[in-house]
């Protein structure tokens, strides 16, 4: 999709507008997702994207990537908005993976991309699922990279705003979060060489010289 | 902040008072040590909880604007409502009571063991009243009928954030409530299916009520109590009503040891540093601070709080406090009624 890598302020912005579209696209067609781990994270600090992320974790439940899957594989979205001038193409990807798995009884392992088809930048969209054979009982919900929670610390989802735009979070985001990155992760403000400043609200960046982050 | 000194023994520090010219100099500078202490120790914790309050979620501010669901936060009693003082007074109570979670026989019981009487009697709900137990609906509808006021519990808070997902997603919701034994409509998310069934039981004429009840109630200056507030778990000492989070005021339990406000027990009781900032205030601006939430304390009767959540939904009891005017001031008893699991 790129043929360049993005500076510093450019993937920002990039990944600012492919979180926005992401989140708008979503709240129109009504499915319903939220933010998770890393972006999460973000939004506990200043409701943005930490500068230093790459990538963006956002999730939705397993009847809405069935949804997805259905009537929304590898559909292109145009935008064009005052942030993004001159128009650009977003495509939703669903990769349906039918792998047989031995914890569960589920064959399919669905992943989906938001993809920002100009810079290549893409959101990975991961299902969360119901555990239903799992010790705790029922109401766990596990995701791809193993971690689990009950799905009363999931839902009611909150709605809050996220870079500038409506969005969803889990209900126990504070315990969530603690037990991803520790509580630590949630007070300390000086981190892959950013300063969290608390007048301004951002993370700003050690270095002066920009370009080489 | 330099170490304060502590003054200890007979011999003051010497580079602080030249020389005691007699015992009365000694008891004087004690005094003075003891109250710079306290004086420090109090700011510290006002200092703390201020920044503690903000680092429970990150920006104080930001949540109360976040939380743009919550258009009620303070709301003040109608006066009529407030028992009155003196010779010729009304024979009228305030009613407050803590946990209810669905137990309405318990709330019947509890309300006739005081011979509650509605003509002259007001009722108050600290929170929790839906949730849990078995008739959440005829606990609504019970306090609604006679009129009473009530505060939003955490218990409220969940149901309601989840009523505005349904709502979303257009669920079918009737207006006076439905119980239903299966969930017809799925979401495209899965959900919290006790809390769906309950908003659709409670239907939207419930919900409309709950939603309007304040997450803080201000019911004014009670001669001999003070400034009476209901909240339903607490509240952040030395945080004006206003900027009080409203997350925090409807979950918190302690305070950790670096100021920060906690729903669990891992803390100290928030009432404790509570009652070190009144004592720091003058009389008249002290305030009395009555709440629900807390469980496994149970009863928790001090000078400036009154903890009245006694697990009725468990099989514990339910407990008001009755306030009432005297000839001059106004006072409080507590009654209690045992309740069925």
């Amino acid at each position: 999709f790129a043929d360049k890598e993005l500076g510093y302020q450019d993937r920002r912005d990039t990944l600012i507008n492919l979180i926005q579209t992401y989140l708008a696209t979503f709240a129109d067609i009504g499915v319903e997702t939220w933010l998770m781990h890393g972006t999460l994270l973000g939004w506990w600090w200043n409701k943005r994207i930490m500068p230093w992320d790459s990538d963006l974790d956002v999730q939705v439940s397993e009847q809405s990537m069935h949804f997805l899957a259905s009537y929304y594989n590898m559909s292109v979205f145009h935008y064009k908005t005052p942030r993004i001038r001159e128009g650009r193409d977003y495509m939703l990807e669903i990769n349906p993976h039918y792998t047989n798995r031995e914890q569960t009884d589920k064959l399919n392992v669905i992943d989906a991309r938001w993809v920002d088809t100009s810079s290549g930048l893409f959101i990975d969209i991961t299902t969360v699922r119901y555990n239903d054979t799992h010790p705790a009982g029922k109401g766990m919900l596990s995701c791809k990279d193993g971690h689990e929670f009950r799905d009363t610390y999931l839902f009611p989802l909150r709605d809050t705003m996220f870079e500038g735009t409506p969005a969803k979070i889990p209900f126990a985001y504070r315990e969530i979060l603690e037990s991803e990155y520790k509580k630590k992760a949630l007070t300390l403000t000086e981190y892959e060489n950013h300063h969290f400043d608390d007048a301004k609200m951002d993370w700003i960046p050690k270095k002066q010289d920009q370009e080489t982050l | 902040m330099p170490a304060l000194p502590v003054y200890k023994g007979d011999a003051p520090p010497l580079h602080t008072i030249r020389k005691p010219a007699n015992d009365r100099r000694h008891m004087w500078s004690l005094r003075w040590y003891v109250a710079l202490l306290l004086v420090f120790s109090i700011a510290t914790y006002f200092i703390s909880f201020h920044h503690g309050s903000s680092t429970f979620h990150r920006m104080n501010d930001e949540v109360t604007t976040s939380r743009k669901d919550i258009k009620n936060m303070i709301q003040l009693l109608p006066s009529n409502f407030l028992p009155e003082t003196g010779k010729h007074r009304h024979n009228g109570r305030l009613v407050v009571v803590g946990d209810v979670h669905g137990m309405k026989h318990s709330l019947v019981s509890l309300l006739s063991k005081m011979d509650f009487n509605r003509k002259h009697d007001h009722l108050i709900l600290a929170g929790d009243m839906i949730s849990k137990g078995p008739d959440s609906k005829g606990v609504v509808d019970l306090i609604m009928k006679i009129g009473a006021t009530a505060v939003r519990g955490n218990h409220e808070d969940q149901v309601l954030i989840e009523y505005a997902r349904m709502t979303d997603a257009n669920v079918t919701i009737t207006e006076d409530g439905e119980d239903v034994t299966t969930d017809e409509e799925p979401l495209l998310s899965a959900g919290n299916h006790k809390d769906r069934k309950l908003v659709k039981a409670l239907g939207h004429k419930r919900l409309r009520w709950l939603k309007s009840c304040p997450i803080i109630l201000k019911v004014g200056e009670l001669e001999g109590m003070g400034n009476v507030i209901v909240v339903h778990a607490g509240l952040v000492p030395g945080v004006r009503l206003e900027k009080q989070d409203p997350e925090t005021v409807m979950n918190i339990r302690t305070i950790s040891k670096d100021g920060k406000p906690r729903d669990d027990h891992d803390g100290r009781p928030w009432t404790k540093a509570w009652h070190e900032y009144q004592k720091s205030l003058q009389m008249k601006d002290r305030t009395m601070v009555i709440y629900g939430h807390d469980a496994r304390l149970g009863l928790q009767e001090e000078k400036y709080s009154i903890g009245i959540d006694t697990r009725c939904q468990k099989g514990g009891k339910l407990t008001a406090v009755v306030i009432e005017g005297g000839f001059s001031v106004h006072k409080y008893h507590i009654v209690h009624v045992g309740c069925k699991a």
